[in-house]
C-alpha cells in the first residue's frame, strides 16, 4: 500500500478508501456483519463486533465539515472539532486529557471537506469510562475563550510551519487554484488570514448548528457485546436532544477549461514539487471501480506507468503518483511528484506524455489483469482492525454506500474490460484541459514552464493564504 | 524524525516504545522458530483472520557498518535489491509481485536493513522464489546503478535538504557523535551518494547479505510447517559467509554541552536536543520508556502541559529513541511557535528534566504510563504487518523475540525510583547536544 500512503504524505490529504475488492478466489473477503440502529433522537448507530484484540474503536461522523465554513472563516469546522476536548461542562481541557491518557485512550477530531470525523479508542475493560469521556466531548463542550484563543494561535502557526515543507502544502495550493473560492478549494484548516476572522462565537454557532444526533453517524467496532453496548449507548447518547439541522450544500463543479499554471516561489527549494490535473468525480460515481482499476495501472502503484517512466527508467524522482480524491461532489484528480529544479520540465513533459499515451492506447488485457489482482491482494489488510472497520462503515453510511462496496467488489473488479477502461479514460482522465501548480525556486524554472499554460499566476510561499487570498477574490 | 530511510515514500514507524501491560503479561501469540542450516533464523506466527501474509527479512547491517566516503551505501543497496537478480531481471521483481497481488517496501536504519513483502497467501511460493533469487544472485547493472543514484538523491532532497526537521536532525547526530559511525546520516552525504562505485556495492553485498546475518519473520495465513518447507527449498541452499566485521568504535563520554545553529529561510524555528542514552538491549530501557511517556506522551504529559498548554511557546514537543545495537540518543523535538526564541523552550525543557530528577513522579503518572504502554502493545500487534515488525525488532534488538512477552513484567517492575534514577543518569547538561534552526528573516530583523 506504499503508494496509498504516499498520497496522504505528499498532499496532507486523507484519501477516502471506499474502493475495495475481494480477496483471493479461495476466500472471499466480506465485511463482518454489523447492525444499524436509529435512536429516537435521530442518531444513527452502527455496531460491529470484532473479537481477538481487547480494543473498542469509535468513529463518529458529523455531516458538516470544512465545506460548511462561511467564506472568509475557513478553518471554522476544524476549530470546532479541535476544541471538543478542550473543556466540557464537567472537565477542564487538562482534566479531560488527564482522564483520557490515564486509560491509555485516544481521542481525535478533524474536519475534512464533507464531514467532521471524531474518533476514539479504548481498551475493552475501560469501555464504560471511555464512552463517558467520548460523549462528554461530543455532547457537552463549552469552548472556553482561553482554549479557543490558544487553538487559533496554534493553528495559525501550524499553517506557517506547513509552508516550510512543500509536501504538506502542495495539495492545499492545488485545490485552491483548481476550485478557487468554491468549497473544495478552501483550506480545511484555514489560512493566515481566515483564522484571524474566527472567534469563539462563530465556533459555538457552528457547533450548535451542526452537531446534533440526527446529523451524526456513530460507528463502534471491536471487542464488545453488541446488545450490552447498545443499551449503554442509549443511556449515554439517547439523551442528546434532537434538533433540526440545515443541510450543507456543495455546488457541483465542472472541470476547468483550458490551461492554467500557478508557480509558488520558495527561494530555498532545491527541487520543484508539482501537481497537475483537473476536477475529477464523485464518490458515488458508477464508474468508481473501473476508475480505481485504471488509475492503479496509470499512477496508483509502484509499477504504474507514471512511476516506471519518471522513477524506474529515468531516476528523475523518488516517486510519482496519480489519484482521484472522491467526495460528495466532484473532487480532484491529480498527478503529483517532485524533481530537481533542473529537471522540472523533463519530468512534467514525461508525465504529460504518459497521460497522452493512456488516452491514445488505453490499457492492455495484461495490465488490467495485473491491476485487478493487485487491488484484490492488497485489500484485506485495509479492513483488518476495529478502527479501520469503524471508519469504513461510518463513511459508507455517510455516502450512502452499502456493504457491497466490499462484498461485491471482487465481481465488480472482474467486470472491468479493456473497452470499459477505454471509456473510463475518456470520461474521467483529463486530456488537454489541465491546471498546474508548482512549488519551487521560481527563478530557476519560471521561463521554462511558461509553455504549459496560456494563463500564468505567481505568488510567494510567504504570502498569506493559498489561493485565492480572501482579499483578492477573482 | 527522519532517521529511517525507505525505498519508497510510504512511512512506517519502527516502534519499540511501548509493549506491555500493567498487570501480568499482555496477550501472547504463539511463534514457531527454526534455524536453517545456513544460519538464518525463521520465526512464524499463524493468523488466519485475513488471507494475507506479511514477510519481513531483517539484515543486521546499516549505516553503522559504513565508512566515510561510502556513507549511505546500506540504504542505496536496499534500493538495488529491487533492481534485478538472475531469474527476476531489472523491474521484474515489482512487476511480478504486483501482478500476483503483492506489494513490497524496505527501510534502512543505522543498524538494520529490513525488507517487507505483503501479499495474498496464494503468492507464497512466488515470494520465496523472488527472495531467494535476490539474496543468492543479485546483479549489478551499471545503468540501474546510475538511475537509482538519481532516485536516492531525490529522496535525500525530499527528506533532508527540503525538510527542516530532517536537515537539523542530520546536523544534530553529526555533532553528538564524534567517533562512532552513528554520526553520519543513513541516507548518506550527497557527495557520497554521487561517488560510490560498483566495487563499493559488491563489497557491501558480500559483507552484509549472508543468510546467517538475517532473520525472517512470517505472520499471517500460513502454517509454520509450510514456511519451514519453503525455506528448506528456497533459502536453505544459499550458502553463508562471514558476517560484517564488528563495529568496535566506542563513542567516548561527552564532557560538555555541544551546540550548533542552522540559519536558513524558514517560517518557524526548530529545536532538537539529544542526550546520549544506552543501547536498546539495556536494563534501563523500560524505565526510560516510562520517563519518556510521563514527560512527553499525550496532552496530559508534563512537557505538553508546560510548553504547549501553559506557556504557549511551542506547537509540539516529543521525544524518542530509535532501536539501536550501540549506545544511542534520546532525542527531544520541540517545534517553537513563530518568533519564539528556541532558548525560551530550552529553559522549560530543562526545568522539567530537573523536576524529574529531584522529585519522583507520582503513582498516578506511573500507572498512566503503564496503561499507555499496554494500549500501544495492542495497537502495534493487531495487524499481521505490525506483528511481523514487532517480533522481528525484539528478536534483532533484544536477541530474543520472547522478550516481547516479558515486556509487561518488565514494565510492571519499574518503580518511581527507577524513573528518577534514569532521569539523573542520562539527562545531564554535559551529556547533551543542542541544535537550533533560526529563520534567516528573524535573524535579520534582530540585527
Amino acid at each position: 500500500m506504499r503508494f496509498q500512503k504516499k498520497i496522504t504524505n505528499l498532499l496532507g490529504l486523507s484519501v477516502l478508501a471506499v474502493f475495495a475488492s475481494s480477496a483471493s478466489p479461495a476466500q472471499s473477503i466480506r465485511i463482518p456483519p454489523h447492525e444499524k440502529i436509529v435512536f429516537k433522537n435521530g442518531l444513527t448507530v452502527l455496531l460491529l463486533e470484532k473479537h481477538g484484540v481487547p480494543i473498542v474503536s469509535f468513529d463518529a461522523i458529523v455531516k458538516a465539515g470544512a465545506a460548511a465554513d462561511p467564506t472568509g472563516q475557513e478553518g471554522l469546522a476544524s476549530m470546532a472539532a479541535g476544541l471538543l476536548r478542550k473543556g466540557t461542562k464537567t472537565r477542564t481541557a487538562q482534566q479531560f486529557s488527564a482522564d483520557m491518557d490515564y486509560l491509555g485512550g485516544s481521542f481525535g477530531a478533524n474536519a475534512s471537506d464533507d464531514f467532521t470525523a471524531i474518533s476514539a479508542e479504548f481498551l475493552t475493560k475501560d469501555l464504560s469510562r471511555g464512552l463517558e469521556l467520548f460523549s462528554d466531548a461530543v455532547l457537552h463542550p463549552t469552548f472556553p475563550q482561553g482554549e479557543a484563543d490558544k487553538l487559533l494561535a496554534q493553528s495559525l502557526d501550524s499553517v506557517k510551519g506547513a509552508k516550510d515543507d512543500p509536501q504538506q502544502v502542495l495539495g492545499l495550493y492545488y485545490n485552491g487554484y483548481l476550485y478557487g473560492a468554491r468549497p473544495y478549494g478552501r483550506p480545511d484548516g484555514g489560512d493566515e488570514v481566515s483564522l484571524k476572522h474566527i472567534n469563539r462565537d462563530a465556533i459555538v454557532k457552528f457547533y450548535e448548528t451542526y452537531y446534533a444526533p440526527g446529523n451524526t453517524i456513530l460507528a463502534v467496532a471491536g471487542e464488545f457485546n453488541a446488545a450490552e453496548l447498545r443499551k449503554k449507548l442509549e443511556e449515554v447518547l439517547g439523551v442528546w436532544p434532537a434538533k433540526s439541522v440545515p443541510a450543507v450544500t456543495i455546488p457541483a463543479t465542472a472541470p476547468v477549461k483550458g490551461r492554467r499554471l500557478l508557480l509558488i516561489d520558495k527561494p530555498d527549494a532545491t527541487q520543484t514539487y508539482f501537481a497537475f490535473g483537473n476536477i475529477g468525480t464523485t464518490v458515488n460515481n458508477p464508474d468508481r471501480v473501473a476508475i480505481r482499476v485504471v488509475n492503479t495501472v496509470f499512477g496508483g502503484r509502484f509499477t504504474s506507468l507514471l512511476n516506471e517512466a519518471l522513477r524506474v527508467e529515468s531516476g528523475l524522482t523518488y516517486g510519482v503518483q496519480s489519484s482521484f480524491d472522491l467526495r460528495k461532489e466532484p473532487g480532484t484528480f491529480g498527478i503529483y511528484s517532485f524533481t530537481r529544479n533542473e529537471t522540472t520540465v523533463q519530468a512534467i513533459d514525461l508525465a504529460l506524455q504518459v497521460l497522452q499515451k493512456l488516452h491514445k492506447e488505453g490499457l492492455t488485457p495484461e495490465q488490467l489483469a495485473s491491476a485487478k489482482s493487485y487491488i484484490k491482494g492488497q485489500f484485506p489488510p485495509s479492513i483488518e482492525t476495529s478502527s479501520q472497520l469503524a471508519r469504513r462503515i461510518a463513511q459508507n453510511e455517510f455516502y450512502g454506500l452499502d456493504d457491497n462496496e466490499v462484498n461485491q467488489l471482487e465481481a465488480r473488479i472482474d467486470a472491468v474490460t479493456p473497452e470499459i477502461a477505454k471509456l473510463v479514460i475518456q470520461k474521467h482522465f483529463p486530456g488537454d484541459d489541465l491546471v498546474f501548480v508548482l512549488i519551487g525556486r521560481a527563478s530557476a524554472v519560471t521561463h521554462a514552464v511558461q509553455k504549459y499554460a496560456e494563463t500564468q499566476d505567481a505568488r510567494a510561499v510567504a504570502e498569506p493564504g493559498f489561493w485565492p487570498p480572501p482579499t483578492e477574490k477573482k | 524524525m527522519r532517521k529511517i530511510w525507505f525505498r519508497s515514500i510510504a512511512s512506517l514507524v519502527l516502534c519499540l516504545m511501548g509493549l506491555a501491560g500493567t498487570r501480568g503479561r499482555a496477550q501472547e501469540f504463539p511463534v514457531q522458530t527454526k534455524t536453517l542450516k545456513n544460519g538464518m533464523k525463521v520465526l512464524v506466527q499463524s493468523d488466519h483472520s485475513i488471507p494475507n501474509v506479511a514477510l519481513y527479512i531483517f539484515y543486521r547491517i546499516g549505516s553503522r557498518n559504513e565508512h566515510p566516503g561510502t556513507t549511505g551505501l546500506s540504504h542505496f543497496f536496499e534500493h538495488m535489491m529491487f533492481n534485478g537478480a538472475k531469474k527476476y531481471g531489472p523491474g521484474d521483481l515489482d512487476k511480478v509481485m504486483e501482478a500476483n497481488g503483492g506489494s513490497n517496501n524496505a527501510y534502512t536504519t543505522r543498524d538494520t536493513t529490513v525488507y517487507q513483502d505483503w501479499f495474498p497467501r496464494l503468492a507464497l511460493p512466488l515470494i520465496f522464489d523472488i527472495e531467494a533469487d535476490r539474496i543468492a544472485n543479485l546483479s549489478f547493472d551499471p545503468q540501474k546503478i546510475q538511475s537509482e543514484r538519481g532516485v536516492v538523491a531525490s529522496e535525500r532532497r525530499l527528506r533532508t535538504d527540503n525538510d527542516n526537521g530532517g536537515l537539523l536532525d542530520e546536523q544534530l547526530w553529526a555533532t553528538a557523535f564524534i567517533a562512532h559511525p552513528y554520526q553520519w546520516p543513513v541516507v548518506g552525504w550527497m557527495s557520497d551518494i554521487e561517488h560510490w562505485t560498483m566495487e563499493d556495492l559488491k563489497h557491501h553485498f558480500e559483507m552484509g547479505y549472508s543468510p546467517s546475518n538475517a532473520t525472517m519473520v512470517v505472520v499471517g495465513d500460513v502454517t509454520p510447517e509450510e514456511i519451514f518447507q519453503l525455506c528448506g527449498k528456497y533459502i536453505e541452499p544459499i550458502t553463508s559467509h562471514a558476517p560484517p566485521p564488528p563495529v568496535t568504535t566506542v563513542e567516548p563520554e561527552q564532557l560538555g554541552e555541544r551546540r550548533l545553529v542552522v540559519h536558513k529561510p524558514a517560517e518557524l524555528p526548530l529545536l532538537l536536543i539529544a542526550y546520549h542514552a544506552p543501547k536498546t538491549n539495556s536494563p534501563d530501557f523500560y524505565a526510560l520508556n516510562i520517563l519518556r511517556t510521563v514527560l512527553f506522551q499525550g496532552q496530559s504529559s508534563r512537557m505538553y502541559q508546560q510548553l504547549v498548554d501553559k506557556e504557549q511557546i511551542a506547537l509540539e514537543v516529543s521525544s524518542f529513541a530509535e532501536p539501536a545495537f550501540d549506545p544511542t540518543t534520546e532525542e527531544i523535538f520541540v517545534q517553537p511557535k513563530q518568533g519564539v526564541d528556541p532558548a525560551a523552550c530550552e529553559k522549560f525543557v530543562y526545568e522539567e528534566l530537573e523536576r524529574a530528577k529531584s522529585t519522583a513522579i507520582t503513582d498516578q503518572e506511573l500507572e498512566k504510563a503503564k496503561n499507555i504502554r499496554l494500549v500501544e502493545f495492542y495497537q502495534q500487534t493487531r495487524t499481521i504487518s505490525g506483528r511481523a515488525n514487532t517480533i522481528g525488532t525484539y528478536e534483532v534488538f533484544f536477541g530474543d523475540f520472547s522478550k516481547l512477552f516479558d515486556a509487561a513484567k518488565n514494565y510492571a517492575a519499574v518503580t518511581k525510583e527507577d524513573v528518577q534514577r534514569v532521569a539523573k543518569t542520562y539527562f545531564g547538561a554535559n551529556n547533551r547536544t543542542v541544535a537550533t534552526l533560526i529563520p534567516e528573516n528573524e535573524q535579520k530583523a534582530k540585527q
